[in-house]
């Protein structure tokens, strides 16, 4: 036993002890669990339909990427899983509708009725499919998707012929000026440091013909093209201060001397695609052209938030996704700009959402919801006490709606219209929605329920494609009523 | 001394066992009694005590998004606080019955009813409630107007109500209708009209 004056000493020591070693279990499992944490990884996708990253899946040492998240944005979608099979439809856009199938655990498929190897097997996880993402440049020219560029190293995948290859004209004079010509207008990242300025293109599919080029200048020394985890970055450097100018609408970025030398280390950002902090950011880089009547479509919650369970395999967030995508296509084929405020599976709070809006100032939002409750489309509005405040004057956050509630009324009302002439079952309601109430802009949400008794109807695509003619010859019909927003 | 640190962590060791087991078995008896007070909430008729008087509920139909008046004869409490909670909980009961066609969660409940001198009424709700309503901007704001509407038909006085849940503030009901703020009683009956 222990002695009387020894007593506490040893009970204080045996509690280090086993405190210490606690820690030291504690400190492996966490290094071991931050080990096996890798960084997520995305493809990134260049498409005349859509620019979008989808998440990369691992599954025993290979990348897969979900064939849902693939194929949607670039044409009709029905997936159909039974069991262990899973059976795709999809009709690419201006193309005829082809059939895919696989079964879990395979490494064979069929493309209409012939086979397709598989690099690895199929797997399919909660009704979604994954495909290992080496086949994804073989797997689309046979659904009708062509040319397809791939660039595994830095995953960036470009379908159709949508690659934008850059052209560089140094004219020398003093200073000298860099002229980058574009065939389209381009948004990159723009930063500048002493000597150097750094173009990044996340949402262009720029590709550059040449990594690394050297001029004979005593300006502007030379360029250096590189592209990483599906961006592209396009570096200038300099014997002095460099800086970007856009020109042309966008299509041409004019490099050239900075007017003074700065006295420490300055980096300009432009944001893409909402200017959450532009407003904030003296920037000497003139800002891209930006359209004065911009939609802002919010696919409602994300990420962790699945919104509700339209059945135990399609939650919210799916549907509202494909839907906002669908709505995007519409409205620019009606000559309208559009911005996806979620464009992947990732959350966003309510009052991050309002600020973001806000921050774009958009022409008009729309929220995208979807519910197993009731039948067709619902449009609301906000539902707040009226008040008699100017859009233009102090706005309180919580009812700043209230002072764009009859634009927002036109909008619902036309888009009503515009699903009665498609004949599908609405209503025009008034509700207590976030974060419709904090918007500073016309705002309408849209949820769309099962047509019929098929709950699982919510998600063909017949049935969004007319949906999202509807919101978007609503938007169009009333354009003229809305004000444009000049940045 | 080794010795006796290898006695005494074991007995710490056990020490941990014992508390986890018992921990465990804590965790057991309250999911046990949430089961049993669920249950017991479930099929729970409004309180029997008091004078019987005509109630006027607004009931909610998803099929084709409306709200209906309908009147039902219930024991009521003296007290006003009381009476709306009744009110209330004659409102969940006819959407806790199978083929309800506006359904809430088995379970859900009305804790208490609030009146402030203001005219505003603060009810609070169980946590089952929201935590098994079902997710929709439409089904979550037929439940609050018919809520507000009722409460209000039944208490003019009631100008105003906001809803909370287990005793605090809740962003939105299920995931939609915002939950942070007071409902205008007059907003709410305008729309119970609307809808009707």
């Amino acid at each position: 036993m222990l002695s009387g004056r020894n007593r506490p000493l040893t009970y204080a020591t045996a509690f280090l002890v086993v405190a210490g070693f606690s820690f030291l279990l504690l400190a492996r499992y966490r290094a071991v669990v931050h080990a096996q944490l890798p960084a997520p990884k995305e493809l990134a996708v260049f498409s005349p339909q859509a620019t979008y990253t989808i998440p990369l899946l691992e599954t025993n040492g290979r990348m897969y990427v979900g064939l849902v998240d693939l194929l949607e944005p670039l044409g009709s979608l029905e997936s159909m899983p039974r069991g262990k099979k899973l059976k795709l439809r999809f009709n690419p856009a201006g193309g005829r509708p082809l059939e895919l199938e696989l079964q879990d655990g395979k490494d064979t498929g069929k493309v209409h009725g012939e086979k397709l190897k598989l690099p690895a097997n199929f797997v399919l996880q909660n009704g979604r499919g994954y495909v290992p993402l080496s086949l994804v440049p073989d797997l689309l020219p046979r659904l009708g998707l062509q040319p397809i560029e791939y660039h595994a190293a830095s995953q960036r995948l470009f379908v159709g012929n949508v690659v934008e290859r850059y052209s560089a004209e140094l004219k020398k004079g003093n200073p000298s000026r860099l002229l980058l010509g574009f065939s389209t207008p381009v948004n990159p990242t723009v930063a500048t440091e002493p000597g150097k300025v750094r173009l990044t293109f996340r949402r262009d599919p720029v590709v550059a013909a040449t990594d690394r080029v050297h001029y004979d200048d005593p300006l502007i020394t030379g360029t250096a093209y590189s592209e990483h985890d599906g961006i592209a970055e396009l570096e200038i450097t300099g014997s002095a201060p460099l800086m970007a100018n856009f020109a042309d609408g966008g299509k041409t970025i004019i490099v050239t001397a900075a007017p003074g030398p700065p006295t420490t280390q300055q980096v300009q950002q432009i944001p893409v695609p909402i200017p959450q902090t532009a407003a904030s950011l003296p920037s000497p880089v003139p800002r891209p052209p930006r359209p004065s009547f911009l939609v802002i479509i919010d696919p409602a919650h994300g990420g962790t938030d699945i919104g509700a369970a339209i059945t135990p395999r399609l939650p919210e967030k799916d549907v509202v996704l494909a839907l906002a995508r669908r709505v995007q296509h519409e409205l620019s084929a009606r000559g309208i700009a559009s911005s996806l405020l979620r464009n992947g599976d990732y959350a966003i709070g309510l009052d991050q959402r309002a600020t973001s809006i806000n921050a774009a100032r958009p022409a008009l939002y729309i929220a995208l919801h979807a519910a197993n409750t009731g039948k067709g489309v619902h449009v609301f509005t906000a539902l707040l006490p009226t008040e008699n405040t100017a859009p233009d004057s102090f706005l309180s956050w919580d009812s700043a709606q209230a002072a764009f509630a009859d634009l927002s009324g036109s909008v619902a009302g036309s888009i009503a219209a515009e699903l009665e002439n498609r004949k599908l079952p609405n209503a025009t309601l008034p509700a207590p929605l976030r974060p419709v109430n904090n918007v500073a802009a016309p705002a309408v949400a849209v949820e769309i329920a099962p047509p019929g008794q098929d709950t699982d109807e919510i998600a063909s695509a017949p049935y969004q494609a007319l949906i999202a003619q509807s919101i978007a010859a609503g938007v169009a019909a009333v354009r003229g009523k809305l004000p444009e927003v000049h940045p | 001394m080794t010795r006796r640190i290898v006695i005494i962590f074991a007995v710490l060791l056990c020490v941990a066992v014992g508390l986890g087991i018992y921990a465990w078995h804590l965790r057991r008896k309250v999911t046990a009694e949430e089961q049993r007070l669920n249950q017991q909430a479930q099929t729970e008729a409004p309180p029997a005590n008091g004078p019987t008087s005509t109630i006027t509920l607004y009931l909610a139909s998803d099929a084709n998004a409306t709200l209906y008046r309908k009147q039902i004869t219930i024991p009521l409490p003296a007290e006003r606080s009381e009476q709306a909670r009744a009110v209330l909980r004659a409102l969940f009961g006819t959407y806790l019955q199978s083929g309800s066609p506006h359904p809430i969660g088995a379970g859900a409940d009305i804790r208490e009813v609030y009146l402030l001198n203001d005219g505003s009424a603060v009810v609070d709700t169980n946590q089952t409630f929201a935590d098994t309503h079902p997710s929709g901007v439409l089904a979550e704001e037929l439940t609050v107007a018919s809520m507000v509407a009722t409460i209000n038909a039944n208490d003019a006085h009631i100008g105003q109500v906001k809803i909370i849940v287990n005793g605090n503030e809740r962003e939105t009901l299920a995931g939609h209708a915002d939950l942070r703020r007071f409902y205008p009683a007059a907003n709410m009956v305008q729309l119970a009209k609307e809808l009707q």
